[in-house]
């Protein structure tokens, strides 16, 4: 059985890497994920792990550094965040086109400017189109837990595509949290050691990412648009396993907390919603019918999941904390995307979007008060004033 | 450095291709000969890295290739990075018993845009790292696949379409050329090798390339790759305009190794630089003045190398 630690989000993440037994791993410094290199770093002097460390010379050279790892056979890591996370873009699509399943560690962090440190998911969201697996841990086991589930999941004959393994700066990055470190056993019965048919070896030579004429190009996508759009049941059988052997059982798409009676929800993914939950366990004890919906998968979207599990409520408030701007609905991505997956329930939820936390504040109890105000305002008069805030500005 | 098998002349070099029939290139394209000269001295135990360009375009049209050994797309800017990639990949895997035969060749095959322009981050950082690459730059002096733009290689004067001539600017391109493998050569402590080819001497090429794998880290190696239909002169024409870039002094071939350069040729003259790019349509429009300019310029250039041997006068 595995070992119990008080870790950070970084370590844990280094941990996750050290028992999927990674050969490749590239790095460049930008805070606040820069914890996890150091950790590796570590690991490989001190002999814990055997993996090559390549000190790429920004972060497009790191992706570029697991494209060509992953495509000769490799398992290959990196990570970013900030500004390193969109210094990457160009590199991508080549890698979730090329079906190469690595893996990228990304540890929030604002955009430029205003350059402060603080923790933000723009960063990550702005590269969710990509055709990679994308998600946030909230807690530093959940980190080391996706690690390997994503893994898993990405390197599996069905999918094969690459995996942004998302954690809030510092909430989750810095902070210590109480962490199941399995044992490697466990580990290898879970994760089998990655195959890719379709590698770099002169023994059965191939061509990799030949350029293809403008008719090529749309059944490519649509393979990919496939293989993104099929991932549900390896996720569902993934997590099923990953119960099974370490004992955790998580919800693939969304955690539920106090929802079962619940007129009112708070949606929304990563550390800021293990505040909410504190936030709604209050109101539960005055008697309020409030829950939390944590979202776990944020790509591929499970709106399926949404359409079915969140038609009940009377209102949602959605928590984005990134910055959008101009985009449809005036609050963030997670608003845009809840909106669409309830559409066909109509105006029987009401939604409302609330940009918080940004610059990595701390979404405060009182500002989630605040939030659940409008929406039981809502939920009694039937009447939405108004359908999105940035807090604390507007609220 | 380890040993290598030297190939004695171009009737003895090894008949087995690597780089086959079948691509999309122009007529007389000097890239596409410099490739299968790389490829034929490389032999089966090569990975070939193809950042965009030329040779990703006119090579892999319609999800064919002409390579009998792997090869993969990278994108312009990151040839380095993906080889360094691939070279620790192997490296680990073997030595972590996951994978069972020899450490390929790993060979980049870069465009001048890839390597000099666009692609100089991840190749100076590769060769910082110390990784076993040969970076091979198939210099055509442009961005050809995009229909001739200038690169930091295209020479002083040379039309493209962002260096056009008029009246305001007679000579086209104004700026002088980036000279990469000095560039590289005297920055990069872990760097072993450094040439110059051109695909006019290709028994040098092939000894160059076979040399540049047999270092225990990386190499360089720049390629001058005539362009017929970006410089503007007949196709049947590739080779003898690479052979007088040499015999003229545009292009300098040499070694560079344990801190010296070793010229290649023994130069007992040089042609005029106006021999050569009287014969180029993309310098047609320059007047006697930007001759001389260039004239200057390359007698600077030889000189850095030790090429002292005098300019001829006939013309």
């Amino acid at each position: 059985m595995g070992k119990i630690k008080r870790i950070s989000g970084c370590v844990a993440a280094a941990q996750a890497v050290r028992l999927a037994d990674v050969d490749v791993i590239s790095s460049y410094p930008i805070r606040p994920y820069t914890g996890i290199m150091s950790e590796l770093a570590r690991m490989i002097a001190d002999g814990e792990l055997d993996a090559e460390l390549v000190y790429a010379e920004g972060e497009h050279a790191q992706l570029s550094v697991v494209y060509g790892a992953s495509a000769a056979g490799a398992r290959a890591y990196t990570g970013s965040s900030g500004v390193g996370v969109t210094y990457a873009m160009e590199v991508y699509s080549p890698l979730s086109g090329e079906r190469l399943p690595v893996q990228m560690a990304i540890g929030d962090r604002t955009l430029d400017p205003p350059g402060d440190f603080g923790s933000e998911h723009t960063d990550a969201e702005c590269c969710r189109d990509q055709g990679w697996i994308q998600g946030w841990a909230s807690t530093q086991q959940e980190v080391l837990d996706m690690a390997l589930i994503y893994y898993r999941v990405g390197e599996d004959p069905r999918v094969m595509l690459p995996q942004y393994a998302c954690q809030d700066g510092y909430y989750v990055t810095h902070i210590l949290g109480t962490v199941d470190i399995p044992d490697e056993a466990q580990v290898k019965e879970f994760l089998p050691p990655y195959k890719n048919h379709h590698v770099l070896d002169p023994k059965h030579p191939q061509i990799i990412g030949a350029q293809i004429e403008p008719e090529q190009g749309p059944p490519m996508q649509y393979q990919r648009r496939m293989a993104i759009d099929n991932i549900n049941p390896v996720l569902i059988q993934a997590y099923d396993e990953f119960g099974k052997i370490f004992g955790r059982k998580y919800d693939p798409f969304l955690e539920e907390y106090m929802t079962e009676d619940a007129d009112i929800v708070m949606f929304g993914q990563g550390a800021h919603m293990e505040t909410a939950k504190a936030v709604a366990k209050r109101l539960r004890n005055l008697g309020e019918k409030v829950g939390v919906v944590r979202l776990r998968a944020f790509r591929p979207f499970p709106y399926e999941e949404i359409a079915k599990r969140m038609s009940k409520y009377k209102a949602i408030g959605v928590l984005d904390n990134s910055a959008q701007f101009g985009i449809s609905g005036g609050a963030g991505v997670l608003l845009t995307e809840l909106r669409t997956a309830l559409y066909d329930v109509g105006d029987k939820v009401k939604t409302v979007g609330f940009v918080a936390g940004l610059g990595g504040e701390v979404v405060t109890h009182e500002e989630f008060l605040r939030m659940y105000k409008k929406l039981e305002d809502i939920v009694k008069t039937g009447k939405v004033e108004k359908t999105r805030y940035w807090v604390p500005f507007e609220l | 450095m380890s040993e290598y098998e030297k190939i004695t002349s171009v009737k003895n070099a090894p008949d087995k291709e690597y780089y086959m029939p079948g691509h999309r290139t122009c007529a007389g394209c000097g890239p596409a000969l410099s490739y299968r000269l790389v490829a034929k001295a490389a032999g089966p135990n090569t990975i070939f890295i193809g950042p965009t360009g030329c040779m990703y375009v006119a090579n892999t049209s319609y999800s064919c290739g002409p390579w009998a050994v792997p090869w993969i797309h990278a994108q312009i800017t990151n040839g380095g990075a993906v080889a360094s990639g691939i070279e620790t990949a192997y490296k680990t895997m073997i030595r972590k018993g996951k994978y069972k035969g020899e450490q390929p060749n790993v060979v980049v095959m870069a465009g001048d845009g890839g390597s000099v322009d666009i692609g100089l981050q991840a190749l100076s950082a590769m060769l910082y790292r110390g990784h076993k690459v040969l970076f091979i730059c198939y210099d055509n002096e442009s961005y050809a696949n995009t229909g001739i733009q200038t690169s930091p290689t295209t020479p002083y004067g040379a039309w493209t379409t962002f260096t056009p001539a008029g009246p305001v600017i007679p000579e086209g391109k104004k700026l002088f050329p980036k000279d990469n493998p000095k560039l590289v050569a005297h920055g990069h402590p872990a760097l072993k090798y450094v040439a110059t080819a051109s695909i006019g001497y290709p028994v040098d090429l092939m000894n160059k390339v076979r040399k540049g794998l047999s270092m225990e880290g990386p190499a360089y190696l720049q390629i001058h790759a005539t362009c017929p239909k970006g410089w503007q002169f007949p196709a049947d024409q590739t080779i003898k305009m690479a052979k007088l870039a040499v015999q003229t002094g545009m292009y300098q071939l040499y070694e560079y190794e344990n801190g010296e350069y070793k010229l290649s040729l023994n130069i007992k003259e040089r042609k005029p630089v106006y021999e050569y790019m009287k014969l180029q349509g993309r310098f047609s429009h320059l007047k006697p003045e930007h001759f001389e300019k260039t004239q200057a310029f390359i007698d600077g250039r030889c000189a850095e190398v030790g090429i002292s041997v005098p300019v001829t006068t006939e013309s």
